[in-house]
């Protein structure tokens, strides 16, 4: 896998974000690269949410610079180029009237024109979409009926539909069985090594992170950066950031 | 049982019923999935403030309607966008101010008579021709731009934050919506009355969320529903000599009876 280190995807210099005079996130820079796949971990309310909210537009840094596919933030305009799947996706309202199909089908409604119904590329992309996540024979079910693991599926679709280049997953085994998650670090691992789909994901579970990410970040107010997983795993910085004796669990599929 | 047709005033009467019907119920569904459905009380009762300036200054009462009701939605989604916290005070607030400033403005101006009592409860009976044209364009231009914009507003009920994230306008479309609802909501009042519009708009979709299907089969289920309560609202408020506004409601609500009976689990 070439990673091209030409034009970053994100990139973040000194970004700082308080509320109310409180510190979120202190001078955070960083660059994250086409096709690399990285891993957010931190402790809850170290600030990983709202480094992502930063990174989609959601929320405005308080000082300091971010730019997206070589642009300044707010002069960014292809957004579906970026797939995000929030944190409670698990969670929908199960009354809400909506089926696979018509949710999948909200992934491609900013790149639509007005008043023009779904062209045959847009039924393409969603196809494609349901394809990858193996989702085509729930198409016409209600998403409110769906277990924990097909509806994480559903969002995804969702995102993929835009035909993005990266995936922001928030949180996104949040009420799904241990058995769907292995499936789907096996799916991301997929998407980022077989379309070339740039991951990023955070997760406060730091216990069940896979063995194949290229890159972790750790936040929590500041960010440590191991460029190398494998040794973070025995990092003293990680105990230091979550202020006890922290350490990860390997995923040992790919051992031989 | 055709009878009914053969007078004038019943034919208009249907032909605002069934406008009415229509858009009130396409409306009602982003209204309910929004989780707005308080806010059409409330814009009916802000369109009373516009009905009390006409009466008393002698301007066409539809049209102010439609300005105070409009002007209101606009204050309701500022407030509740810039303050997020307590909404629904927001709206519980303008839902009794707005009457009360309604009421003085027409006891004052000496007009507290049967006019603002038909506007109140509605009086599909003394609809004029005038009405149904205003009621016929206001209504096909929010009809259109619903539509236009139906599937970006079902994102936005479903998730703003995702919608805001694929580079949607998520303030011009929540903007646009409460403009739409509030203008259809000011047209109904002179069918369904002030105090009724708020179920016409929201029960039929509610009743159509008990099938549990998807979107536009949701909305077309709302669609009949509201059709059918009117008409069936109408013919025996005709036979019974019953006020429409009430009768069309009661309708309304006996439907909604049905299908959360027929769909229990």
């Amino acid at each position: 896998m070439s990673i091209n280190h030409q034009v970053p995807i994100f990139e973040v210099k000194e970004l700082s974000f308080s509320v109310r005079g409180q510190k979120i996130l202190s001078s955070i820079s960083f660059e994250i690269f086409n096709s690399e796949y990285v891993a957010i971990i931190g402790p809850n309310g170290g600030g990983k949410t709202t480094l992502i909210r930063i990174l989609l537009g959601l929320d405005k840094p308080t000082t300091g610079t971010v730019k997206l596919f070589g642009k300044k933030i707010q002069e960014f305009k292809k957004w579906h180029k970026i797939g995000y799947v929030p944190q409670r996706a698990s969670l929908v309202d199960s009354s809400f009237p909506a089926t696979v199909l018509d949710i999948v089908n909200m992934g491609r409604t900013s790149q639509r024109k007005i008043f023009s119904s779904m062209t045959k590329e847009d039924r393409d992309a969603v196809d494609d979409a349901m394809k990858k996540m193996d989702i085509c024979d729930l198409k016409d079910k209600m998403v409110g009926t769906l277990s924990g693991g097909q509806r994480q599926r559903v969002m995804i679709a969702r995102a993929l539909a835009s035909r993005p280049e990266i995936l922001i997953l928030d949180e996104p085994n949040t009420g799904v069985d241990a058995h769907s998650q292995k499936n789907f670090y096996e799916l991301l691992s997929r998407l980022n090594k077989e379309e070339n789909i740039t991951i990023v994901f955070i997760t406060h579970d730091i216990g069940v992170i896979a063995d194949d990410i290229g890159r972790l970040f750790t936040i929590n107010q500041k960010a440590i950066i191991c460029n190398d997983p494998k040794k973070a795993m025995s990092c003293e910085d990680m105990s230091k950031l979550y202020g006890i004796d922290a350490h990860l669990i390997h995923n040992h599929k790919h051992e031989h | 049982m055709f009878e009914i047709f053969e007078y004038d005033f019943m034919q208009r009467a249907f032909l605002a019923g069934v406008i009415i019907a229509i858009l009130a119920s396409v409306s009602g569904t982003f209204i309910v999935l929004r989780r707005y459905s308080m806010m059409s009380e409330t814009l009916a009762h802000s369109a009373l403030v516009g009905v009390a300036v006409g009466l008393v200054a002698g301007y066409n009462p539809l049209w102010m309607a439609v300005v105070a009701a409009v002007l209101s939605a606009w204050l309701i989604e500022y407030l509740r966008s810039s303050f997020a916290l307590y909404s629904d005070a927001v709206l519980a607030i303008l839902l009794s101010g707005t009457l009360a400033v309604a009421v003085i403005i027409v006891s004052l101006g000496g007009a507290f008579n049967n006019s603002l009592f038909s506007y109140l409860f509605g009086s599909i009976l003394s609809v004029s021709d005038e009405d149904i044209v205003t009621i016929a364009i206001f209504g096909s231009i929010s009809l259109v731009l619903l539509l236009a914009y139906s599937r970006e507003l079902y994102f936005v009920a479903y998730d703003e934050e995702v919608a805001k994230t694929s580079g949607m306008k998520v303030k011009f479309l929540n903007y646009l919506l409460v403009t739409v609802v509030a203008i259809i909501i000011a047209l109904s009042i002179r069918v369904v009355g002030s105090l009724l519009i708020g179920a016409l708009m929201v029960i039929p979709t509610v009743s159509a969320l008990q099938f549990r299907v998807g979107f536009l089969k949701t909305i077309s289920i709302s669609l009949v529903l509201a059709l059918l309560s009117v008409a069936s609202g109408m013919v025996l408020s005709f036979h019974f000599s019953l006020p429409s506004g009430a009768t069309i409601v009661l309708c309304v609500l006996f439907l909604f009876m049905i299908c959360l009976v027929a769909n229990r689990r």
